[in-house]
């Protein structure tokens, strides 16, 4: 077991984690909108979107 | 003074403490707690915590128990008919609680409110659901600042469900060796390979064993908000929902839907075991080795509450499901293997009490049992009538003799060196402790159902 562990407050380690975590589904969330985005653009072209409320 | 005593898990948090005053639980609230207290109370999270049923409700007391100077409150919460602990849940069970804690994390931020504790110990099944129990849980939200107890819900509930989802092993012994929590690092060892392909894996287990704690300082402050905590809890609610697993059978899981010797069998017993519950008075059950709770769920027609108990998971995830989706919810199922019961852990041993030292019932069924522990385990039948004695003054107990085909099976393998086990040494044995009330065979089978009550000396 490293020696350090039992010195450091047990919640620091698990805040670097939390902020790359919330940076990838940030990430994540963002790829999602634009890739909706994207999908009605196409379907825009088409045809009429069933529903015409799902962006904006 | 005053000669009132913490409960012996009550000491870790400076916020208060439970004590016990005439066998009924009471919660101190102490001064360094009065803001976050008064803010729980002031803000409506409370309300809607009790609204939605999420946390066990409770009352102001006036009087000043303990004596003590720091107490700013003390509270009388909802008391509970038995204490569970998480390595006695099953996968069912654990899942629940651990979407109850999150549900309660975001209905704590949108009162400004967070947890600053996120144990499995905080919650306690109460009328078939899971409660929050720890009223001195929630802090005032820093939304700059991360979730101080990301680390410790994902040991106590996220990774315990992802190994029991993966190896498809019973994850309550490895609980109960880390009670506070599968730490990452073991969890990562333990997971298959296959299980990188999780995302939730990839984020939670594999980024925490890789980072650990490190030589970060751990001032991260203003780089995190309240999008970001969603975002965090919603990620987590989802792959604890997405953590399932499959329904499968073991030898016990189908005991009475095929091994059984016949249909009439169950029936026969049914009427004598209604027969032998109708002639005593009872609130309190307790069935060991439940199965799939059939006469559980018969003798909870008439009882207040029944503990199930089983070491097969799988019954009770099974018997689990059914209490929740039949709505019965004085049926409280828990993977508790009789004849190594959980033992007390914990400081001083006395953390987290024993089975047997919780274990205080009006009636113990025993049905078809005795064979196991006695043959399968090979406990004398006189030690097994001195557990049941110290558990409950009434029992209900099978026997079942050497000629049955499941007592042949049990000793196909194995040498019979067990000439006391018959009808007569039983008798002899439990009437050690017990008188009989009734004895009744059960018609076609070499199995006998006895009524015993216990002798008071």
């Amino acid at each position: 077991m490293d020696v350090n562990l039992l010195y450091i407050d047990p919640g620091s380690g698990s805040y670097l984690v939390q902020m790359i975590i919330a940076a990838v589904l940030g990430g994540m969330f963002y790829i999602k909108t634009i890739w909706k985005r994207i999908k009605l653009f196409f379907s825009k072209n088409k045809e009429a979107p069933e529903n015409e409320h799902v962006d904006e | 003074m005053n000669n009132i005593a913490h409960h012996p898990a009550s000491f870790k948090d400076p916020s208060g403490f439970v004590f016990q005053k005439n066998n009924i639980f009471y919660r101190q609230i102490n001064q360094t707690y009065k803001d976050d207290y008064d803010l729980l109370m002031s803000s409506g999270l409370y309300d809607e915590l009790i609204n939605k049923k999420y946390l066990l409700s409770h009352q102001e007391i006036n009087e000043n128990f303990t004596g003590s100077a720091e107490r700013y409150k003390t509270i009388l919460p909802e008391q509970l008919s038995f204490i569970s602990y998480p390595y006695e849940w099953c996968f069912g069970q654990l899942k629940d609680a651990a979407l109850l804690t999150l549900s309660i994390q975001k209905t704590a931020i949108a009162h400004g409110m967070i947890l600053k504790d996120a144990a499995h110990f905080n919650v306690q099944f109460h009328n078939g659901k899971p409660v929050f129990i720890d009223t001195l849980s929630f802090e005032k939200y820093d939304s700059s600042q991360p979730w101080v107890a990301y680390r410790q819900f994902c040991e106590c509930f996220l990774f315990p469900l992802y190994l029991q989802r993966y190896l498809r092993i019973n994850v309550q012994k490895l609980m109960l060796t880390y009670p506070e929590g599968i730490p990452a690092s073991i969890t990562k060892e333990l997971l298959p390979w296959k299980s990188n392909f999780n995302l939730g894996v990839g984020l939670h287990v594999s980024l925490q064993s890789t980072i650990k704690t490190g030589n970060n300082s751990g001032d991260y402050k203003g780089e995190f908000d309240q999008k970001k905590m969603l975002n965090l809890v919603n990620n987590l609610e989802e792959s604890i929902k997405g953590c399932t697993i499959k329904k499968h059978t073991t030898t016990w899981s189908t005991y009475y839907d095929e091994t059984i010797i016949s249909q009439s069998y169950l029936s026969e017993k049914e009427t004598i075991f209604l027969k032998l519950i109708s002639l005593i008075e009872f609130k309190k059950v307790l069935d060991i080795g439940a199965n799939d709770g059939f006469f559980s769920k018969v003798i909870s027609e008439k009882a207040t509450s029944v503990v199930s108990v089983d070491f097969d998971s799988h019954c009770i995830n099974n018997l689990y499901a059914y209490t929740k989706k039949q709505k019965a919810s004085n049926i409280l199922p828990l993977c508790i293997d009789f004849s190594n019961p959980t033992p007390a852990i914990g400081f001083n041993n006395t953390e987290r009490s024993s089975f047997l030292d919780r274990a205080q019932f009006d009636v113990l069924l025993g049905l078809a049992l005795v064979h196991h522990l006695a043959i399968s385990k090979n406990i004398p039948l006189q030690n097994i009538a001195e557990s049941f004695q110290k558990i409950a003054k009434t029992v209900i107990v099978e026997f079942i003799s050497k000629e049955d085909e499941k007592v042949q099976q049990l000793l196909q393998h194995r040498k019979d060196i067990f000439s006391n086990y018959n009808e007569v040494e039983f008798i002899k044995a439990f009437s050690k402790y017990f008188n009989m009330i009734s004895t009744t065979n059960i018609p076609g089978t070499h199995r006998i159902m006895y009524l015993l009550s216990r002798k008071e000396n």
